[in-house]
């Protein structure tokens, strides 16, 4: 009896506080979602919100868009998956596709994508659509997208030899010896270090490819190993900084480190933070080995999975992914379009920084969709950090690298 | 008579009651949910769809002890227990003691200023120090070349940034230390200072004798959560190395969280979150235990 | 305690002065940066202050955040865990000044919540919250953060040092139970819930996860999440951050300093008599 009391005194006193708090709150709960022409929008790109006001008096759908720090995302979209609570449309990074479609994220877009005028695979770069594609299923629409390419010093590498920078990794590395050897704290190119992504893009050079279902065995071929021992002699002999060094716009701006490889966002920053060397620099596609691919990235607009507002969520992204809206987006935002036709347009066309990057857009590769490529990637990281800076064997490593990934494709 | 004994037996109830409901339903259920995890191979499509997790006993433990960098970051962990937490309990003790020597004025001022990194914004500080410890241009290095001092690689070498991050973050979080360690000094009735004045006793006796002793509770405190604290180092290392260089700062709440977080294997960062767990209970545990025999 | 000696008292005070002077650099640095270019405020070798200050991080600040909507969640955030603090009060009193059964595993139950890692907890929670339907709403935010062990931990060892003769004398006096609690203990610990004030205060200020993670409606954000979505993808952009933090740091020094004067006045014991 006593006991009972006594839990019954606790339940109270906890309901009073639920009661207190939910009473005090339920004023700011959100009503809109609950409308039927209503569409909630997750992004982590700033500046959507002011820039759907167009789409919104043109169709009478409004959209409700939430905007979400990048750092937080991956945190953000677990909780979401994991309760089934998520928005109408969802943007998502190209490397998390895999990740969140296993895990049914997506709504499958095949059958709704004839539908639309701007949807078909056929109006965007090959690259970007291939992420969009998971087990057969379309789970997303590109949105934008974005690739690697290399900037250079024109002054410095002209006085070399090299007025248009190195067009393949031996003249690479021929010019990077001699700035190397330009005296202490002179290096040549900073290589993108904490980018999981960049080996393998080194590797893609050398005319490897990830092919899913090998798994692990991947990582044995001959070509794989030449990439990764190139990027080892950067860091072997010098040309690259093993530290962290100075920021690289600054590097870049006093000439102690002339190149970078880098994506299409530090034009800006170069043009904002190092302005004295205005007409000093250039944009250049990436060095050859057997080609010169670079990767895709970008992002997708996707359809969460128990969305019940499909058709208005369609009608935006097929909004979204219009030429001229993708122009538009690039003018206010200056990320680059997904759609082809959008860069005809003389905004992008006659810039000729940017358009180099849309040539470089051509020669791309998709990324392997399976979920585990982040990680990979990351691993492939540490593994070349124990090499360049810790100084193991490269073999040794390489092998252990590769156990590794069977143990993380559960093979 | 019956219905005040009723209410003398309910009433520490009611003053327990919320809080401990409150943390039952909020911490102690979401451990035990997490625990339930560590046994699975709970991935992102597990946390979609619960038909897809599967019991696998406990292989997540067995793979953690074969896992190169699990062993690796908590050696690392145990490293800055040992030389972190005495440093912090020290150091932070030492700027409470000299704040009392000081004017009422000048405490309060330093007290503020003291209290100021706790309360900088972890980017500045990630700033601020990254340029400090910079191997080529930092200030560090500047002045120990004054001295003709070779270059510190301060956080470019396993080793020597471990220490480079227990140096900042003893730096960070004596703010609150201080602060616990004060409202203890200033609980200290004033005339046991009095009585030992009467019979001459000197100021290295009046710490000894009252100062230390009555802030035994304080110590006790400060010296548990700090340990706690330094176990579930996390914050420094996440935005000063990542881990590195070659997992050298890699704590296991950092480990957690890339396994957990950043790779979404769920199982497995639960089942290291676990072995934390327990070790954190051990090391407290352990630390009741010698109060009550120091007590006694 | 007090320094006689002339000589012991300046060197207690320069050991003082040099240490501050040491500490608060970056504190210094952090709202000087604020004022500075992008370009400048990571050159090398860095300025303290500004060469040419601006005021655009500021600018920037108020045009792009939502602030009344943040300011308004961060206060009701603020306000709320004041009363998780009362309960964390009572539970420290609770645990401090009363022999009950189960005393010592309730306890022990309360410490092992402080030794959880805290990322652990983090989707366990989320699914709770989800089941009681209080996502996205401001209950969902405040409550798992209500109550926290390490404050009643602290608390508890203060009520402890309270003699007991003073709780006794007022049951004799027929005073009732929280009339004693809120009458005499809460004054008399003061200085300990004047650190608890400034450190539930921060926290509460602060908070940005769960906000972020509960809230499907930027509606229930906070201030911090407000700062945050100013950051780029790939470009840090420093000298706002610096602005956001400054900007986010001065009420919680007006509330430490405030507060921090109430940690000075301690025991009185003759009163206690």
């Amino acid at each position: 009896m006593k006991i009972k009391t006594r839990k019954s005194i606790h339940l109270f006193c906890l309901l009073v506080l639920i009661v207190f708090i939910s009473a005090c709150s339920s004023s700011s709960k959100s009503s809109g979602a609950a409308d039927e022409n209503t569409i909630t929008v997750w992004t982590m790109t700033k500046g959507l919100d002011e820039f759907v006001t167009e789409f919104e008096e043109e169709s009478g759908v409004s959209v409700e868009v939430q905007a979400i720090p990048w750092e937080n995302a991956h945190d953000k979209l677990l909780t979401a998956v994991a309760s089934g609570k998520g928005p109408d449309v969802l943007q998502i990074g190209t490397t998390w596709v895999a990740e969140f479609a296993e895990a049914g994220t997506f709504l499958d877009l095949s059958d709704y994508i004839t539908h639309y005028d701007n949807l078909s695979a056929d109006n965007f770069y090959e690259s970007a659509v291939e992420t969009t594609k998971f087990e057969k299923q379309t789970i997303g629409i590109p949105w934008y997208v974005d690739t690697r390419a290399l900037f250079y010093r024109t002054d410095i590498l002209g006085d070399l030899g090299y007025p248009n920078g190195p067009s393949t990794w031996e003249d690479m590395i021929e010019a990077s010896r001699q700035l190397a050897d330009r005296g202490d704290d002179q290096y040549a190119i900073d290589l993108p270090a904490t980018d999981p992504q960049f080996p393998f893009v080194l590797a893609w050079q050398f005319g490897w490819n990830y092919e899913v279902g090998e798994g692990a065995a991947n990582f044995d071929h001959a070509n794989f190993e030449e990439a990764m021992k190139l990027h080892h002699l950067f860091y072997d002999e010098g040309l690259s900084q093993t530290g962290e060094g100075k920021e690289f716009f600054q590097a870049f701006e006093d000439g102690s480190k002339p190149m970078f490889i880098s994506g299409p966002w530090d034009i800006k920053t170069i043009k904002d933070r190092a302005p004295d060397i205005e007409r000093k620099w250039d944009v250049r596609l990436m060095p050859k080995a057997e080609n010169n691919k670079s990767m895709m990235g970008g992002a997708h607009w996707t359809v969460f999975h128990n969305s019940d507002k499909v058709d208005q969520a369609l009608d935006f992204i097929n909004w979204m992914a219009d030429p001229e809206t993708q122009v538009k987006w690039y003018e206010a935002n200056s990320e680059l379009p997904a759609n082809t036709v959008a860069w005809e347009d003389p905004i992008l066309a006659d810039d000729p920084m940017v358009s180099t990057f849309g040539e470089q857009l051509e020669a791309t590769q998709p990324l392997p969709l399976i979920p585990e490529y982040e990680r990979l990637g990351q691993e492939l990281l540490n593994t070349l950090e124990q090499i360049n800076r810790g100084g193991a064997d490269i073999d040794k490593s390489l092998e252990a690298y590769r156990n590794e990934v069977s143990r993380i494709l559960g093979e | 008579m019956e219905v005040n004994r009723f209410k003398a037996k309910i009433t520490p109830y009611l003053f327990i009651g919320p809080a401990v409901i409150l943390l039952l339903i909020f911490s102690f259920l979401p451990i035990l949910v997490s625990l339930a995890i560590s046994f699975t191979d709970m991935n992102l499509s597990g946390l979609a769809n619960w038909s897809q997790i599967n019991f696998i006993g406990f292989d997540n433990f067995i793979t953690l002890f074969k896992d190169e960098v699990f062993l690796k970051s908590m050696r690392n962990t145990f490293f800055y227990v040992i030389i972190g937490v005495p440093a912090a309990v020290i150091s932070s003790f030492v700027i409470a003691l000299l704040l009392k020597f000081v004017s009422d004025w000048m405490s309060s001022a330093f007290r503020v200023v003291y209290y100021l990194p706790s309360v900088t914004n972890i980017v500045a500080i990630a700033v601020v120090w990254g340029f400090l410890y910079n191997q080529e241009y930092g200030l560090f290095n500047y002045l120990l070349s004054l001295f003709e001092i070779n270059a510190i690689p301060w956080l470019e070498d396993p080793l020597i940034a471990k220490l480079s991050l227990i140096l900042l973050t003893v730096w960070k979080s004596n703010g609150v230390s201080m602060l616990i360690f004060l409202a203890a000094l200033q609980s200290i009735p004033k005339m046991y200072y009095e009585a030992a004045d009467i019979d001459g006793a000197n100021r290295w006796q009046k710490l000894c004798r009252i100062t230390l002793p009555s802030m035994r509770f304080a110590t006790f405190f400060v010296t548990v959560t700090t340990v706690i604290g330094w176990l579930q180092f996390f914050e420094e290392p996440f935005v000063m190395t990542e881990g590195g260089p070659l997992n050298g700062t890699n704590s296991m709440a950092l480990f957690i969280y890339q396994e957990g977080f950043q790779y979404s294997e769920f199982g497995y960062g639960a089942a290291a979150s676990f072995i934390l767990f327990i070790i954190i209970i051990l090391a407290t545990v352990v630390q009741f235990i010698l109060r009550k025999s120091d007590e006694n | 305690m007090e320094l006689k000696n002339r000589f012991e008292r300046s060197i207690v005070n320069t050991l003082l002065f040099m240490g501050g002077l040491l500490v608060s650099l970056p504190f210094v640095w952090m709202i000087l940066s604020s004022f500075k270019n992008e370009r400048e405020v990571l050159s090398i070798p860095p300025t303290l202050f500004p060469n040419e200050p601006t005021f655009e991080h500021y600018i920037n600040l108020f045009q792009n955040l939502n602030f009344d909507i943040y300011l308004v969640n961060t206060f009701i955030i603020v306000f709320f865990s004041m009363v998780g603090l009362l309960l964390n009060t009572m539970a420290g009193y609770g645990f401090g000044k009363f022999q009950f059964r189960g005393k010592e595993i309730w306890f022990a139950t309360v410490l092992l919540t402080m030794m959880i890692p805290g990322q652990v907890t983090m989707i366990p929670t989320y699914l709770i919250l989800n089941e009681a339907g209080l996502t996205n709403s401001m209950a969902g935010i405040v409550l798992p953060g209500l109550i926290a062990a390490f404050n009643i931990f602290l608390i508890r060892q203060f009520m402890v040092t309270i003699p007991d003769d003073l709780i006794e004398a007022a049951r004799l006096d027929g005073a009732g139970e929280f009339y004693i609690f809120f009458k005499l203990i809460i004054p008399l610990a003061k200085p300990i819930l004047a650190v608890q004030i400034i450190l539930t205060f921060i926290g509460a200020w602060n908070s940005f996860l769960w906000p972020l993670i509960i809230a499907n409606d930027e509606s229930l954000y906070t201030l911090s999440v407000g700062l945050a979505l100013l950051q780029d993808q790939n470009v840090t952009n420093y000298g706002l951050q610096m602005a956001g933090s400054t900007f986010m740091v001065v009420p919680v020094l007006i509330i430490f300093i405030i507060f921090q004067k109430h940690i000075v006045e301690g025991f009185n014991v003759s009163g206690i008599k």
